[in-house]
């Protein structure tokens, strides 16, 4: 199984767009597994024409429950609480806040008495939906819940259920940023393409990305999305700086934005349009690196 | 019976003003006072809740339950940390623009 994630910091530069058209050309001659791992605000769906996500399950977390039997109000729980969850107050037993709960279960660990329960709660959910047209295409989605703090656990849950899904290529999209969230997805990628624009926020937040990927080790490459609204010099010095063998440009034109009013991904709106070649080059391109080409 | 009343402040001490943020204050300043309103002891401590990635206002709280505080004089608390003073059974009063010393006599002369 090949991985391929679709990353680039700053948010509307366009990561779904460049994804979900990725997939649809990539459903063509492989067996896809889109994860939508910007579980903050999923929409992949939404670009893919698709109208009801299914399978749903819980994407639970650790959180502790105390048992009063055995508690001796030693404190040590509240001690070793990284996130500030439980609180050891002067009466009675340790007072647990679910929503700082990041889950790590040291609590569980550290208590000498054995009287931390195992319960979870439920951050978020995540679905698996075929794509209704094209056969070889399925979508896993996260969903966090809402008001939630704690997103990487649910990222974490969601990649591996894509994970379990997909045998040939999982393709994944990330939220936005640079948070705990977007390593966890670009983890054990065989390639990433970083989306960014070119506009001195895109230039910011694809550094640091980059600095990220290059860190991680990971093959990167680059596209530059809405290409023409302004200069991509410094983005070119930049990638340079992170050894970004490659990058591409996918113009700044109307039919993207119309086939975003569709809800129809470009690639199959438009395919002659200079949008959908310019996202068919990346695709060949990142074909032919993953699979070693020559089997056309 | 005398009574620990910790005080929201940044670098701390009497002089020092009250701080505006509760669970995110550098120091408190816990000022013990006997049964006729004088000062037994001031003692300076750090909050944890400072430098907290996050649950700020229960560190900053377990700090004061830690130190045996029964009244703490600053701004109004965050939620998290007013849910943890109530769990803790101490009685929060809010004072700002003041400096510790002034926060005191005001508390003193019941005002």
């Amino acid at each position: 199984m090949k991985r391929l994630v679709v990353t680039g910091g700053k948010g509307g530069t366009g990561k779904s767009f460049i994804a979900t058209n990725l997939a649809v050309l990539f459903a063509k001659k492989h067996h896809v597994v889109l994860a939508d791992l910007d579980v903050e605000a999923p929409d992949d769906h939404v670009l893919l024409g698709i109208k009801e996500l299914s399978n749903r399950e819980e994407a639970k977390a650790f959180l502790p429950f105390i048992d009063t039997s055995k508690c001796t109000r030693c404190g040590v729980c509240a001690k070793v609480c990284d996130t500030g969850a439980i609180l050891m107050p002067p009466k009675g037993f340790p007072v647990v806040f679910p929503r700082l709960c990041s889950g790590c279960t040291a609590c569980y660990y550290a208590c000498p008495y054995n009287a931390i329960l195992k319960g979870y709660h439920v951050l978020g959910y995540s679905y698996v939906t075929k794509h209704p047209s094209i056969e070889n295409l399925v979508l896993v989605t996260g969903v966090l819940r809402e008001g939630e703090e704690h997103t990487p656990p649910v990222v974490v849950n969601v990649k591996k259920r894509a994970e379990n899904t997909a045998r040939d290529l999982l393709l994944i999209d990330t939220g936005a940023g640079t948070g705990n969230q977007i390593a966890i997805s670009l983890k054990d990628a065989d390639l990433v393409l970083a989306v960014t624009e070119p506009t001195p926020l895109g230039l910011h937040d694809l550094e640091a990305v980059l600095k990220i990927t290059y860190e991680m080790g990971l093959k990167t490459w680059v596209v530059i999305n809405r290409s023409g609204l302004g200069s991509i010099e410094k983005h070119v010095k930049t990638m340079k700086e992170y050894n970004v063998e490659k990058y591409f440009q996918v113009p700044f034109h109307r039919d993207a934005v119309d086939s975003y009013v569709k809800g129809v991904p470009v690639v199959e709106y438009k395919p002659g349009s200079i949008v959908s070649k310019s996202i068919y080059s990346i695709y060949t391109e990142t074909e032919n690196t993953l699979y070693g080409g020559g089997n056309d | 019976m005398p009574k620990k009343i910790a005080f929201v402040t940044d670098k701390g001490g009497l002089d020092d003003r009250i701080y505006e943020r509760f669970g995110r204050a550098p120091t408190f300043t816990i000022v013990e006072v006997g049964d006729n309103g004088e000062i037994l002891s001031i003692k300076v401590v750090e909050n944890p809740g400072f430098k907290a990635g996050s649950g700020a206002g229960i560190k900053a709280v377990q700090k004061l339950i830690d130190e045996g505080v029964e009244i703490v004089i600053g701004p109004n608390p965050g939620p998290n940390a007013y849910l943890a003073l109530q769990q803790a059974g101490i009685k929060s009063i809010s004072m700002l623009g003041v400096t510790v010393r002034e926060a005191l006599e005001r508390f003193l002369s019941g005002k």
